[in-house]
């Protein structure tokens, strides 16, 4: 998988992958098909298509007005950003300040010829956690797969937190997110 | 003295052997949702292999690389993975691991997260121990509902490594490479022969070296219990807490 994403970062026909042989998967997915290896060719390996998103979303700590862009901790984000058609980062904070990657030394950074739209979404990774600015809601997440045990009280979870809130801010007001932290770090 | 070392969580004992099967100067990796790995290759660590590359995927202790984890993924894809550790929903008398469904793969009773790179890890890796904290006849199957990793492939297939151990809180199996299936290696402490031949589903021949597992030494279960639960609390706050005990 890595290498489909990462061949389709780089804009590669096809990249020959390792392992494979002998599973399920190779009989459910057309993307995958077994080749001989053109320079050894008693050798079988596995072609694969490379992976190219319409779209890729990611949660940053910060951006600024050109697309730069830092997400919390060492990802692989960038050959994300690369293999999809168009990027788009949303961040707890927009920063007037120019930034770089001296900007982002123990986490990832999207330079703005990589990224394609940036949008402000404070709190946009709940009920998962944005670096060392808040952590996991247990208590949501709990929550969450508790409902998703069944069908009807799937739906009525979506109902409440999805479909049947007006905007962003309206969720946070419902999932109570402004309670999870004291008040000072809500100003990021 | 006997009594008191041999009392310990399946957690605990898994991870002392674990950390037995570790040598020094490997690269190590130890993936996803994996604390009992990550717990025995800290206790080796601190024991006895203090040259390991140890890379433990979401620590930042144990993460040699500047970016995400297909970083541990390329290194093993280039062979320089000496050990690393799966499990699955389903593993077979062929070494075969399942982690996408149970039942039919196009209606499946249960679909699971799926490979996670042990489609390539399970080849690549020089040696990969299996793992389970459930040894029962639906976890230890006759034939896996599906292949997500095989155990055993063609010889016109490049392949590092492969299966080599599977631990449990009951036993350690070993890799026949010839007969091409797991054979009884070791029986743990609280467990015989026949608890673990009725708890899995396929027949386990003995291994010519089968032996009792030795028990957790004093030294090895305060290691733990003290500096491996300390640094593995930053990985996996919540099963340190609860899986090893405070010394």
């Amino acid at each position: 998988m890595y290498s489909m994403v990462q061949a389709g970062s780089m804009g590669l026909p096809f990249v020959a992958v390792r392992g494979l042989m002998g599973t399920d998967i190779l009989k459910n997915r057309p993307d995958l098909k077994v080749i001989a290896d053109p320079f050894h060719p008693m050798e079988k390996v596995v072609a694969a298509q490379p992976i190219r998103p319409d779209v890729a979303v990611f949660h940053a700590l910060k951006a600024d007005r050109f697309g730069n862009s830092i997400t919390p901790g060492l990802r692989d984000d960038l050959m994300m950003a690369r293999a999809a058609r168009r990027a788009v980062v949303t961040a707890e904070e927009l920063t007037d300040k120019e930034l770089t990657m001296r900007d982002a030394p123990n986490d990832t950074f999207l330079p703005a010829i990589d990224v394609d739209v940036v949008v402000q979404v404070p709190w946009g990774a709940h009920p998962c956690s944005c670096g060392l600015l808040y952590g996991l809601d247990d208590a949501h997440l709990r929550e969450y797969v508790q409902a998703a045990q069944e069908e009807k009280t799937f739906k009525n979870y979506l109902e409440r937190y999805v479909a049947g809130v007006k905007n962003h801010q309206e969720y946070l007001q419902r999932v109570g997110v402004m309670n999870l932290l004291p008040a000072e770090k809500i100003n990021v | 003295m006997s009594d008191q070392v041999t009392v310990c969580t399946p957690e605990e004992l898994m991870a002392v052997i674990f950390s037995r099967e570790v040598r020094d100067w490997e690269t190590i990796g130890v993936g996803a949702a994996s604390p009992i790995p990550a717990a025995g290759c800290i206790l080796a660590e601190q024991l006895k292999a203090p040259h390991i590359t140890l890379i433990i995927l979401g620590s930042k202790e144990y993460y040699p690389f500047p970016a995400g984890s297909s970083e541990l993924h390329f290194l093993a894809q280039r062979g320089e993975l000496d050990l690393f550790f799966l499990s699955g929903v389903q593993m077979d008398r062929h070494g075969n691991i399942n982690l996408h469904v149970l039942g039919d793969y196009k209606s499946p009773q249960m679909r699971l997260p799926g490979a996670y790179g042990s489609a390539m890890l399970y080849y690549m890796a020089h040696r990969v121990i299996l793992f389970r904290t459930e040894h029962s006849r639906r976890t230890f199957v006759e034939k896996v509902d599906f292949v997500t990793a095989a155990g055993i492939t063609p010889e016109s297939v490049y392949r590092e490594g492969g299966p080599t151990k599977v631990v449990t809180p009951k036993a350690v199996l070993s890799w026949d490479g010839k007969k091409g299936e797991w054979a009884l290696d070791a029986v743990n402490p609280g467990s015989t022969v026949e608890d673990i031949q009725a708890n899995t589903g396929f027949t386990l021949r003995l291994s010519p070296m089968v032996q009792m597992t030795p028990p957790p030494t004093e030294q090895e279960l305060s290691v733990l219990r003290t500096v491996v639960r300390q640094k593995l609390e930053r990985i996996y706050p919540e099963f340190a807490r609860t899986k090893i005990r405070p010394d």
